[in-house]
């Protein structure tokens, strides 16, 4: 069976191409358009040998990009198939999917309509994953669509860990409560430690960090996600590149009072000029970030020990919601490449159990690898996340049963 | 990159028919003024290609100078982020030639006010229109940034008259996120259609407006203006009191002398004139205060006095210095 997984962004579209059987995948083509709309767009797309082809040329909007991703997969020079109907379905990452989808679903218009009603709560994220879904309807009519969602995983949140506490009225009103993000991440990363580890994944107490540009952690108890960090929008929580995470919302308001700024400009400051790129006035990069701490720029080891801290925070938040830990996750490109931030994150949880092995530890980067000592209490993995995966598989699944 | 195939991309469209042209991909802005420079800064931060054509090097780099000062005051107001500056000024292509707005497809122009008159040379802009028609394709919209009665006039220059149209973009409030659409007598409805599109692309509303002189907003304002003057004149409260109660008495983000300021004030002397003219109502005529601020060249912001003296960079440095003597 071969699955096409989109992930369309304001300007970029994310392809994978799978062949899945039950028990195997394997990835047959892949890469990405950029500048979608924009001057100077592209596609890359690299074939299953690993040989990279650059496309130049005016790519006007998400259709006319799919229509030339499939163009390029159907070529006789860089293809790697004969006919459009070789696609069984083609599976979306959608960002928000609301309090109305808990899981992945078919595509179908009722569906549609409701992602369009879901506009507002995701402005920037899920208008141009719909753009995806309506181009696929018409480029490819018969191919059935799949959509998984990054709130999907936490639904099963408590309502006492997703309410904030203002009128409850405003709940009603504008669907204001916590829904958190990275849910197909989260929700990759914690089956798989499960699997390496050879434990029921419906009886641990887990803690997963994703941190890459976003960030946030959960807690998967039972294996069900019981708490995330981030919330109503994915600036709540941790400290990430240049969000802030988590902040006194007297500081908004005193600050749009004093810079006399509105409330574009509020979401810019917080968005864009905060996290690790405010703090240090250096980068958003932690690894730019590392290398001034390590010349002795001050404000980058501030940032640093505020970055691990927050982290630290929540897994201490987290194994007290969930009575314990059994397992704590690293994956996103900070978490799966950088032994500074895990080893930061670790030192003086060992109260908890948490023991990392210094060596194991400094030696891995980007793969899967037990980084705690064989005596600890809490397992701590290194876990490369894939959401591409998970969103063929759902895909797969949903499919076989139509 | 090294090992890296390129090759163009049209070949492998899937779907073979032609390819629609991006809508308001390329946008040909012809002054070099403030109200240039914010329609190219606005159609670029929405992601525009945008040509801007001045008449000489000197003003062209004042302009672009000028677009990338009011871009680092948002950087400092947390609006914007250096990278984004960047994408935005990037997009911004200056030139000399009205001939190089060739591939755009809308033109408005956009050129300032005589600064001696106050006046813009209506035969300069009737000579642009008909430059612009020459160079770009059939189906490009020719539109000009004003509130006077002047798009039918400049449309009949033209061989091709339904695609014009007359705009207004709020230059005293650039950030005001509205727009009023003037549709000419030869304006025809695919082109206004259009042009709405173009407004909601740079996330604008559009007002939909008559041709009329002043049309709604400097109908409104310059009798506003003439009334704070008289208020001003005859002693009620001082300049600045008077800013402040219209500011948050009733909400205006600027009160109606620093408006004026902004504007420039020999302009708004010149469209109270063309009102009066037009409806032969007292309350159009310019009051006697503006009129001497004309004469004595305090003609706001860009002289750097107007009602308030101003330093370099526009901020207000002395108030109610009018408020002694005219100096």
């Amino acid at each position: 069976m071969k699955i096409l997984v989109l992930n369309c962004g304001s300007s970029s579209i994310k392809y994978q191409l799978f062949t899945m059987t039950d028990s195997n995948w394997s990835v047959i083509a892949k890469g990405g358009v950029e500048k979608v709309g924009l001057k100077g767009s592209f596609l890359k797309h690299e074939k299953e040998n690993g040989e990279k082809v650059l496309f130049e040329g005016e790519i006007i909007d998400h259709k006319t990009g799919i229509d030339y991703i499939l163009g390029v997969m159907l070529s006789e020079k860089h293809g790697c198939m004969k006919d459009l109907g070789e696609i069984d379905a083609v599976g979306h990452r959608v960002v928000h999917g609301g309090e109305t989808f808990s899981s992945s679903v078919f595509i179908n218009d009722e569906v549609i309509d409701k992602l369009e009603e879901m506009v507002s709560l995701a402005p920037l994220h899920n208008p141009p994953n719909l753009k995806g879904i309506y181009a696929i309807q018409q480029l490819m009519p018969e191919v059935p669509q799949v959509g998984v969602f990054d709130t999907a995983f936490h639904q099963s949140m408590p309502d006492y860990a997703y309410m904030y506490a203002i009128p409850y009225s405003l709940y009603r009103k504008y669907g204001i409560r916590r829904y958190g993000f990275h849910g197909t991440s989260h929700r990759y990363v914690t089956k798989r430690a499960c699997e390496i580890l050879n434990v029921d994944y419906n009886t641990q107490k887990i803690i997963s960090c994703h941190l890459g540009n976003g960030a946030s952690v959960a807690a998967i108890k039972n294996g069900k996600s019981v708490d995330t960090s981030m919330g109503f929008t994915p600036l709540e929580g941790l400290i990430m590149g240049t969000r802030s995470g988590d902040l006194d919302p007297g500081v908004i308001t005193y600050l749009m009072d004093k810079e006399m700024i509105g409330t574009r400009s509020a979401s810019v400051l917080l968005n864009k000029h905060s996290g690790m790129l405010g703090v240090t006035g250096i980068s958003s990069d932690s690894r730019e970030i590392y290398e001034a701490a390590e010349g002795g720029h001050e404000l980058s080891k501030l940032g640093i020990r505020m970055y691990d801290y927050r982290i630290k925070k929540y897994i201490g938040s987290y194994a007290a919601a969930m009575g314990g830990v059994d397992t704590l996750i690293f994956t996103g490109g900070i978490g799966e490449n950088e032994k500074r931030t895990r080893a930061g994150v670790c030192e003086g949880l060992e109260f908890l159990g948490i023991e990392i092995d210094e060596e194991i530890n400094n030696k891995s980067r980007g793969k899967e690898v037990v980084i705690s000592k064989p005596g600890s209490k809490v397992k701590v993995l290194v876990v490369p996340t894939n959401e591409e995966l998970v969103i063929a598989e759902d895909t797969k699944k949903i499919v076989e049963k139509l | 990159m090294a090992d890296m195939i390129i090759e163009p991309i049209e070949p492998y469209a899937l779907s073979k028919k032609v390819q629609v042209k991006t809508l308001f991909s390329r946008i040909g802005v012809i002054g070099c003024g403030i109200e240039a420079q914010g329609i190219a800064r606005i159609a670029s931060w929405y992601g525009m290609e945008v040509v801007l054509v001045a008449k000489d090097q000197e003003k062209l780099e004042s302009a672009i100078n000028g677009i990338s000062k009011e871009l680092d005051k948002r950087i400092q107001s947390w609006g914007l982020t250096p990278s984004e500056k960047r994408a935005i000024m990037g997009r911004i292509q200056g030139s000399l030639e009205c001939s190089s707005v060739a591939g755009c497809d809308f033109v408005i122009e956009a050129i300032p006010a005589n600064p001696e008159t106050g006046f813009r040379d209506l035969n300069e802009r009737k000579r642009i229109f008909r430059e612009v028609e020459k160079v770009v394709s059939e189906d490009a919209i020719i539109a000009t940034n004003a509130t006077t009665i002047v798009i039918t006039e400049l449309a009949s220059e033209l061989k091709k008259r339904d695609r014009t149209v007359s705009l207004h973009f709020f230059v005293s409030s650039p950030e005001a996120k509205i727009i009023e659409v003037v549709k000419g007598l030869y304006t025809s409805d695919t082109v206004y259609e259009r042009v709405c599109k173009f407004v909601e692309l740079i996330n604008r509303d559009v007002i939909p407006v008559m041709e009329s002189a002043g049309i709604v907003s400097m109908r409104l304002y310059v009798a506003l203006l003439n009334e704070a003057c008289h208020t001003l004149m005859e002693g009620v409260a001082s300049m600045s009191d008077i800013d402040k109660t219209m500011e948050i008495g009733l909400g205006m983000r600027f009160g109606p002398f620093r408006s004026a300021d902004f504007i420039g004030l020999e302009k708004v002397v010149i469209w109270m004139e063309n009102l009066y003219e037009e409806f032969g109502q007292q309350k159009y005529k310019p009051a006697p205060l503006l009129k001497r601020l004309v004469r004595a060249k305090r003609l706001g912001v860009h002289t750097k006095a107007g009602f308030y003296k101003y330093d370099d960079e526009g901020n207000i440095i002395a108030e109610d210095f009018l408020s002694g003597k005219i100096g």
